[in-house]
């Protein structure tokens, strides 16, 4: 039997089934939600693309001044004689802080490439097979010129 | 209440020529700003042996530089540049679209924060090219 509509019930049977009606005490507690675990925190893609974002901005803004410097000006004859004299370099690089900016500016630029190019395969080359491969392809070569370029700037 | 079976109609899926991104100057855009990464990996390359070579010694060092110095790489490094410069000004202006910054309850407009962008990124280029040269 259909439960009856509110409006057709009478005050008298409200009353009598009042018990029945009672909201049970307290508001409901609060159940705590369990936060995202160690599994769901380490998935690859969200650190793929934070890499290609960091990458980014490091191509953006630190890429064309050092490609100005060294690419274009340095051929065309427009820096002081001896701004990359063998010496001055060697003393420049052998910073402790100069190391770790140029491994951030080799490597980040490396993992948005891979990223990015990851992606254009599939997109703009049209290739749609092989995805793990190639994004393992990728990766790997971001990986592979950190850890070269952290070697050479440890025996410098 | 009966529940029916769902009707299967059947899908048209489209199919994507591979020259999709040929068809329009926007896609094209896209495309050229994906392709700009490649520059950018590349002086990355570059460097690598910068430092490569530097890490060897002088002779190898010497070596390097008139490598650097040769016509075809200078080009080759001018083209990089134009790219590196074109994934920095498209960069900032997807960053304006993707990160709404408000400030005290209004919206700062993107042309703003392209502007702040482009000053923070001459700014920066400044201080690497003074510690790069001069220093």
């Amino acid at each position: 039997m259909e439960p009856p509509r509110l409006d057709e019930l009478s005050l008298g049977d409200i009353l009598d089934t009042s018990d029945a009606r009672e909201v049970k005490s307290g508001m409901p507690r609060a159940r705590r939600r369990r936060g995202p675990g160690l599994r769901q925190l380490l998935q690859p893609e969200p650190m793929f693309w934070g890499l290609f974002s960091a990458g980014g901005f490091v191509a953006a803004l630190l890429v064309p001044v050092h490609v100005a410097i060294l690419g274009v000006a340095f051929a065309a004859g427009w820096l002081p004689q001896d701004a990359l004299s063998y010496d001055r370099v060697v003393d420049l690089v052998r910073d402790p802080i100069a190391k770790l900016y140029l491994l951030g500016l080799v490597s980040l630029p490396l993992f948005h490439w891979a990223h990015r190019f990851r992606f254009a395969v599939h997109h703009q080359l049209g290739i749609h097979g092989g995805r793990r491969l190639i994004g393992l392809a990728c990766y790997g070569t971001a990986l592979a010129g950190t850890a070269l370029t952290a070697l050479v700037l440890l025996r410098t | 209440m009966k529940t029916e079976a769902p009707r299967r109609y059947p899908v048209y899926v489209p199919k994507v020529p591979r020259t999709w991104w040929l068809r329009s100057a926007p896609f094209l855009r896209f495309a050229a700003r994906e392709f700009t990464a490649v520059f950018a990996a590349a002086f990355s390359v570059i460097l690598l042996l910068f430092l490569s070579a530097l890490s060897e010694g002088r002779d190898a060092y010497a070596g390097f530089l008139r490598w650097l110095r040769l016509p075809g790489i200078a080009a080759f490094s001018a083209i990089i540049l134009a790219a590196v410069l074109y994934h920095a000004l498209t960069w900032f202006r997807l960053t304006a679209h993707i990160q709404v910054i408000r400030l005290g309850g209004k919206v700062v407009p993107r042309g703003i924060v392209v502007a702040a962008l482009i000053v923070v990124w001459m700014v920066v280029s400044t201080i690497v090219a003074y510690l790069h040269v001069w220093f």
